[in-house]
């Protein structure tokens, strides 16, 4: 087990929709470890996207503290929260959301010229990491709607990358591909996550999930239980039969 | 239909911040178009139906004698003219006088009439339009009495040929023909008692007027020239001052026509960019709306029907819009005709004005109708399913502006770069609002440096030739003048600059204003004329050029000059340009007058030394000369009195144009920032997520806008101050100005130019912040 990333200490989140108010996060108390590859699973409605926002800086909580890396993060402005995303977190989307006014390569770089000035060596590493997720040269200037859905959201993973963040948030991000691709993006965070990646990615689905070393199950805005799977390794049917256990025992 | 009204509906409900702005722009659009339109097609109207309702003039003939003889030979000349419809005759007292007015001197031709007989008078009626309860003193004209300068009850000071009288000021008159110093001849009414005292002691010549009234009022001018040269030739000792209806109608609407003009150009601009706005908001609406456009059509909606709908949406706003400003219009008309009535001096009621109502609702509703049908064109040509792809086929994909990764451009500017190269439309607006800004600053420098805080160029352009004092004196005494002028230290520098009146015998014998000198080179105004030269011989004329385009004469060519009876044939040598006349002038040397007839008076201008009074110096001239002084002007006074109504105007105008240039500045901007964002929200969105601040992306979207705000700006700006003189020029033709020589002011252009940009990129910010409420959890959660 690493060090603590992201610790979180009755962590409360609630909306007000048509005058009643909705308990969504209710006191959660959670540590994330560097160099885990961490999935956070639920019913519809438990609160996964919602606890991986506040997790991830994008939307701030209503009660309870967050920290990252020590650092007390619920409390910052919207715009200390902006530079605390570009430089510590990456992110993965389920709809993608790459900007369709921009190249493959000008989306990535986007994110990375807002951290690295040093241009070079920020292509250099764009073009390693679309290697390494196998996005061919002739789609590195094309636009994302060019591209396949698997290719767009590997994009979106070189995006992710591109500063080298501590952590990544990936939220259902094959929810949107079929399952070929699906599972090229699946192949791609898990190896990225053995070379020391550390991951957090919320997903309902099962074949995903197995990816993970660490399950957190989301009941009614709180950690109902949590299983370890382990490192991840290819063909170990055992993992499977462990975490289908333990979701049964969760009422999944 | 209702289904259309249904799409309308839904779309206006959606689209309220835009509604709010095009609804201010086509507010004042139409407000300015109906006022434009209502200045120009009855304003001046409004002099005709006063020349009806007082029976006025068509030509006004002041002859300088009563003898019978004179009297005689004028009624038979009119009895014998078939073009007479009614004349009549009337004695009245006749000179040269002077009043402080408006901060200066107004000098004038007094025209002195007794009030009992004027308001009896059969032709040129003259009306009482304010009355104090005095019995003994002067009604002057009612132009005098406006913008509080001189008030009933007061006691006023006339300088009548020489003599200063005080009245009290019983109440003011309306008088067509001759009220107003614009009218060569003006009106003054004394009672009784005062009259007949006047006329006791002499001090204006006992005189005759001729009101005459012709059928044709177009041949007033001609009239004019045939009976004031009869009259010339058969009596030339007779002195002789007329106007005309073609004359006066013209000169009491100089500033009605300025108005009007730039009312119609700030009309006409903000007009142009409502349209444009309107027309980049439906290309917009096609654009953000195409699943929607798409669905509407997949479940049975025919092209027409949606277009027909955004023709309701956009026809439904502007008509309800154009008669709210209309109405507008009818709130700002008093503040107008104040200005307008302190310089034509005639009485304007304000009221509904059905023909400017119809055509401002016909050019505002057509000129919607067509640009929303243009630009809503391309909704035939959107296929059902593309559209529901959202039109991913209809994407261009050619060209990534600004790559990123070969820029040299640091992040920021790059990615506003890419957001100006992919927003053609908003580019092509930013830049028509640009260069309608660049007019306006430019037009407002121009006046700010040559009108407001110097008259002087202003005063040199529509007056012409101007000097500290002027000293009319008989011919007899002309060698006593000149030798007491070489004596007298306060003078810097005495020239002949004496007016008279020549007929263009050969063509229809309109009456020109003739300047002599001996010497042109030593007048003050050497802008004068502007192309060839001033004449030095005798047999040369400079004429205006105004009148030689229209009688199409050129340099070169040869004309014929009649004055007291006698003709002469002169060479064109130069075009001139002088507005007191509007645009009917020449130049002569006194040399070639005289080869026509003899001078009896000359008048010099005189340049003052520096702190001289000038008041002492015409004392002293009226005592060195006694009785051969005919009048003294204090030119400087009279000259900016006069003016200062114009600088008074021009302040207004100024501030005006400014202030709608700005507001129409922000508008636009609101409008194209606001279509930015809304285009943009969901890349603002990741973006944000990605880790942009709102601070970045805010001057990203400002930033956005400069690259066609400083294009447009410098462009602009250069052109305008190029084109802004030949511009005023055009502007100015009607009063005989032909080349604008008003001095381009390039540092407040310069600063200007930086203050526009300054101005788009602070208010871009402003409207900018917007982002703010653009979180990127939002766009996680679906809802951008």
């Amino acid at each position: 087990m690493g060090n603590i990333l992201l610790k979180t200490e009755s962590l409360s989140k609630s909306f007000s929709s048509g005058g009643v108010l909705q308990h969504v996060l209710k006191n959660i108390d959670l540590q994330l470890y560097e160099g885990d590859f961490t999935v956070i699973m639920g019913a519809s409605g438990a609160g996964k996207s919602t606890l991986l926002y506040a997790l991830s800086g994008m939307d701030t909580p209503s009660l309870g503290t967050i920290l990252f890396d020590g650092q007390v993060i619920s409390d910052y402005s919207s715009d200390a929260l902006a530079v605390f995303r570009r430089k510590s977190c990456g992110f993965v989307f389920q709809q993608i959301y790459l900007i369709d006014g921009m190249s493959v390569m000008d989306n990535v770089l986007a994110a990375g010229l807002l951290v690295n000035r040093d241009k070079k060596a920020l292509i250099a590493r764009a073009k390693e990491l679309f290697r390494a997720v196998d996005i061919p040269e002739e789609a590195w200037r094309k636009f994302p709607a060019q591209l396949s859905g698997g290719e767009a959201q590997r994009v979106g993973i070189v995006r992710a990358l591109i500063n080298s963040p501590r952590i990544l948030f990936a939220d259902e991000p094959t929810g949107a591909l079929n399952s070929k691709t699906g599972l090229d993006v699946l192949d791609t965070l898990t190896r990225f996550n053995s070379q020391g990646q550390s991951v957090v990615m919320v997903t309902h689905d099962m074949r995903s999930a197995r990816r993970g070393n660490r399950i957190l199950y989301l009941k009614d805005g709180a950690v109902l239980g949590e299983c370890d799977l382990g490192k991840y390794v290819h063909g170990d049917r055992s993992r499977h039969e462990k975490l289908s256990a333990f979701l049964e025992e969760m009422g999944w | 239909m209702r289904k259309c009204f249904l799409i309308a509906a839904s779309n206006l409900r959606r689209a309220k911040g835009q509604t709010v702005a095009i609804v201010a722009l086509m507010l004042f659009a139409s407000a300015m178009l109906n006022l434009w339109l209502m200045l120009s097609m009855d304003y001046k109207r409004n002099f005709d139906r006063y020349h009806d309702k007082l029976n006025a003039e068509h030509v006004t003939l002041m002859l300088g004698s009563r003898s019978s003889d004179v009297l005689a030979f004028a009624r038979d000349t009119l009895e014998q003219d078939g073009r007479v419809v009614q004349y009549c005759m009337e004695d009245v007292l006749c000179t040269v006088g002077s009043f402080a007015y408006n901060g200066g001197e107004m000098n004038t031709e007094f025209v002195i009439l007794e009030k009992e007989s004027a308001l009896e008078r059969q032709v040129g009626k003259v009306e009482i339009v304010e009355e104090g309860d005095c019995t003994s003193g002067v009604y002057l004209p009612m132009l005098y009495g406006m913008n509080g300068n001189i008030a009933v009850g007061e006691t006023i000071d006339l300088t009548i040929g020489g003599n200063t009288v005080s009245y009290t000021v019983c109440g003011f008159l309306n008088s067509v023909m001759a009220g107003s110093h614009n009218c060569s001849l003006c009106a003054f009414l004394l009672t009784e008692d005062c009259y007949a005292e006047l006329e006791e002691k002499g001090y204006a010549p006992a005189s005759t007027l001729v009101s005459v009234r012709i059928g044709d009022k177009s041949e007033s001018e001609d009239f004019e020239a045939a009976l004031k040269n009869a009259v010339s030739a058969g009596f030339p000792e007779v002195r002789t001052r007329s106007n005309s209806y073609a004359l006066v109608s013209s000169s009491r609407y100089i500033s009605q026509m300025i108005c009007s003009g730039i009312v119609s150009a700030m009309a006409f601009f903000v007009t142009v960019i409502a349209l444009v706005v309107i027309a980049s908001n439906v290309m917009n609406y096609i654009q953000e709306n195409m699943r929607n456009l798409g669905a509407l059509k997949a479940i049975g909606y025919r092209s027409r029907e949606i277009v027909a709908s955004l023709l309701m949406q956009f026809l439904g706003v502007v008509l309800l819009t154009a008669l709210g400003g209309i109405g507008l219009s009818y709130c700002l008309f008093p503040a107008v005709n104040v200005m307008m009535v302190a310089q034509t001096g005639i009485p304007y009621e304000i009221h509904f004005l059905s023909l400017p109502f119809c055509v401002s609702l016909g050019i505002v509703g057509g000129a919607v109708a067509l640009a929303v049908w243009l630009s809503a064109r391309r909704i035939r040509k959107i296929d059902p399913v593309i559209a529901l792809r959202q039109g991913v086929l209809t994407h261009n994909f050619k060209q990534n502006h600004v790559p990123l990764e070969r820029t040299r451009l640091p992040l920021q500017p790059a990615l506003a770069l890419k957001t100006t190269f992919s927003r053609a439309k908003q580019n092509v607006t930013t830049c028509i609002t640009m260069l309608v800004l660049s007019l306006v600053v430019v037009f407002a420098g121009l006046m700010v440096e040559n009108v407001i805080v110097d008259m002087e160029p202003f005063i040199h352009l529509i007056v012409g030739e101007t000097a500290d004092s002027c000293v009319n004196v008989n011919v007899s005494a002309e060698d006593a003048f000149l030798a007491l002028m070489e004596e007298e230290k306060a003078v810097e520098k005495v020239y002949l600059y004496h007016s008279v009146e020549v007929a263009h015998g050969d063509r229809e014998g309109n009456i020109l204003m003739c300047m002599l000198s001996d010497d042109f080179s030593t007048v003050n105004n050497q802008d004068v004329c502007f192309e060839g030269r001033f004449p030095r011989y005798d047999n040369e004329v400079a004429i205006a050029g105004k009148y030689a385009g229209e009688k199409k004469l050129e340099i070169g060519d040869e004309i014929t000059l009649a004055a007291e009876g006698q003709e002469g044939r002169y060479v064109i040598c130069g075009f001139t340009q002088i507005s007191n006349n509007l645009g009917k002038d020449c130049l002569m040397t006194r040399s070639g007058f005289e080869r026509m007839g003899k001078l009896g008076d000359v008048s010099y201008y005189l340049n003052m030394a520096e702190g001289e009074d000038i008041d002492a110096f015409h004392e002293r001239v009226r005592s060195g000369l006694g009785k051969d002084v005919n009048a003294v002007i204090d030119v400087y006074s009279t000259v900016h009195g006069a003016a200062s109504v114009y600088v008074s105007l021009m302040e207004i105008i100024v501030a005006a144009v400014l202030a709608v240039g700005g507001a129409v500045v922000v508008f636009v901007l609101y409008l194209l920032v606001r279509t930015l964002l809304n285009s943009k929200k969901r890349d603002y969105g990741i973006l944000k997520a990605l880790g942009f601040t709102t601070g970045q992306l805010v001057l990203q979207t400002a930033a956005s806008f400069l690259p066609a705000v400083v294009l447009s700006a410098a462009a602009g700006l250069t052109v305008c101050a190029a084109i802004i003189n030949p511009l005023t020029a055009l502007f100015l033709r009607g009063i005989g100005i032909v080349k604008c020589t008003f001095t381009v002011p390039l540092g407040w252009i310069a600063a200007a130019g930086a203050g526009m940009i300054l101005f788009t990129f602070g208010a871009s910010c402003l409207l900018s912040l917007r982002i703010r409420r653009i979180a990127p959890v939002t766009l996680l959660r679906g809802e951008v």
